[in-house]
């Protein structure tokens, strides 16, 4: 079993109060709240403070884990002889293949947030997983199956506690957008003592694309074109997640200006699809050839066009 | 789709009763909380209540927040409407930043 310092992870002395362990627990729960925390890592960091607060915020959990000793964290350990029957954790026996967490959950305290268990004789519902899944633009529009290893919770008949890894297939629908989330009933960590299985909730991320930008179910798409593009109008194509389409672009086109291709966006789970917006910018040739120059000289020369007029006065 | 699955943006409904269990919020705590507007559901008694999916989303935030910061309803209420605020400016930042040329 590996070592974990509850104490250096809520930042407080050994010998600290009740009221100095809620403290530091709250401010540091503040900055690495899933919920509400931007933080990178902050999902991992939390759910160590939430391990270290639980256990130490228990008497009995905190003489049980301070009976284990000081050790470095991450150190290979045991427990003293005889520390499973004078702590109540006389159903674990195995105690060098658990984690830490595990073994205090085992005290009586609870398994997950609101789920808690009081008692092995109660139905003990499976833990909720939430996992992010990432996946390309292409893979949403058509929907896919993803298959997640998740280290699932199980509670054996004897009171064992054991985390087993387990592949968990899901089938995401298409036209799922980016932050979506979706729930799975059941497909969680299995419940003990008849209660039921827990549920699994997917979080939705999705690549960024080297062309689309996605919103909802509407998709962006940069298209240059030329200055004489832009001022004549013309016909162009573009490419749509699927393939090729015709764009008109109207005589008159500024940059900026947004061109709807309705239905061409990412397809909605039941039926139907967001749009496609083109989003115009003029492109200028970096370098010139000798004539192209000759042609916006003559162009210059001739147009009386002033996109400033609006500056004067 | 699977009969398990659901999209918690989609148009279904759940009742109050789902939503409960499926939160690890308690039925009065939601019904505190429907009262202080952080839930608006359809129907005229708690019994025949049907909240959208996204208020899955929202209930299992409160229950977090409610177990990790020991909040009451009404400070989870005010805590959940600025969250649903954000959440929608930043949905409109990413609209935006959709719109900008590179």
């Amino acid at each position: 079993m590996k070592y974990k310092d509850y104490y250096a992870i809520l930042g407080v002395a050994r010998e600290a109060s009740e009221a100095e362990l809620k403290k530091a627990y709250r401010k540091l729960a503040r900055k690495y709240h899933p919920d509400v925390s931007k933080e990178p890592g902050a999902e991992e960091r939390f759910k160590e403070l939430g391990e270290a607060y639980e256990t130490l915020r228990d008497k009995e959990k905190r003489a049980a884990y301070d009976a284990l000793g000081r050790h470095r964290p991450g150190q290979d350990f045991r427990p003293p002889p005889d520390w499973a029957q004078h702590f109540g954790a006389g159903g674990v026996e195995d105690l060098g293949g658990i984690d830490l967490s595990d073994l205090f959950a085992s005290l009586g305290g609870g398994f997950g947030r609101a789920r808690g268990f009081r008692g092995r004789a109660m139905p003990i519902p499976g833990e909720d997983f939430e996992v992010t899944v990432h996946l390309g633009l292409l893979e949403a529009a058509r929907g896919t199956e993803v298959t997640l290893e998740l280290a699932m919770r199980e509670i054996t008949p004897d009171g064992k506690i054991l985390r087993r890894p387990r592949s968990v297939r899901a089938r995401i629908p298409k036209g799922v957008t980016d932050g979506e989330k979706l729930r799975l009933r059941g497909k969680g960590g299995p419940g003990a003592n008849g209660g039921p299985s827990g549920d699994l909730y997917l979080s939705i991320a999705l690549h960024p694309h080297p062309l689309f930008r996605a919103s909802g179910h509407d998709l962006y798409l940069e298209v240059p074109v030329t200055p004489w593009e832009a001022a004549l109008g013309a016909q162009i194509e573009i490419p749509s997640l699927e393939g090729r389409l015709s764009l008109k672009i109207p005589p008159g086109s500024k940059a900026g200006q947004k061109l709807r291709v309705a239905g061409q966006g990412l397809p909605r789970p039941h039926g139907g699809a967001g749009d496609l917006y083109a989003m115009l910018s003029i492109a200028v040739p970096g370098t010139l050839s000798a004539r192209e120059k000759e042609l916006f000289e003559q162009l210059r020369a001739a147009s009386g066009f002033d996109p400033r007029g609006h500056f004067a006065g | 789709m699977d009969p398990e699955l659901m999209l918690l943006a989609a148009q279904s409904r759940i009742a109050l009763a789902e939503l409960a269990e499926a939160s690890g919020l308690t039925r009065a705590e939601l019904i505190e909380l429907v009262e202080y507007g952080a839930f608006a559901p359809q129907g005229a008694a708690p019994e025949q209540w049907t909240f959208p999916a996204a208020a899955l989303v929202q209930a299992r935030v409160a229950s977090r927040l409610r177990a990790d910061f020991e909040l009451e309803p009404a400070s989870l209420a005010l805590l959940l409407a600025y969250r649903e605020r954000i959440n929608e400016l930043e949905t409109l930042v990413r609209e935006l930043e959709c719109q900008l040329l590179r």
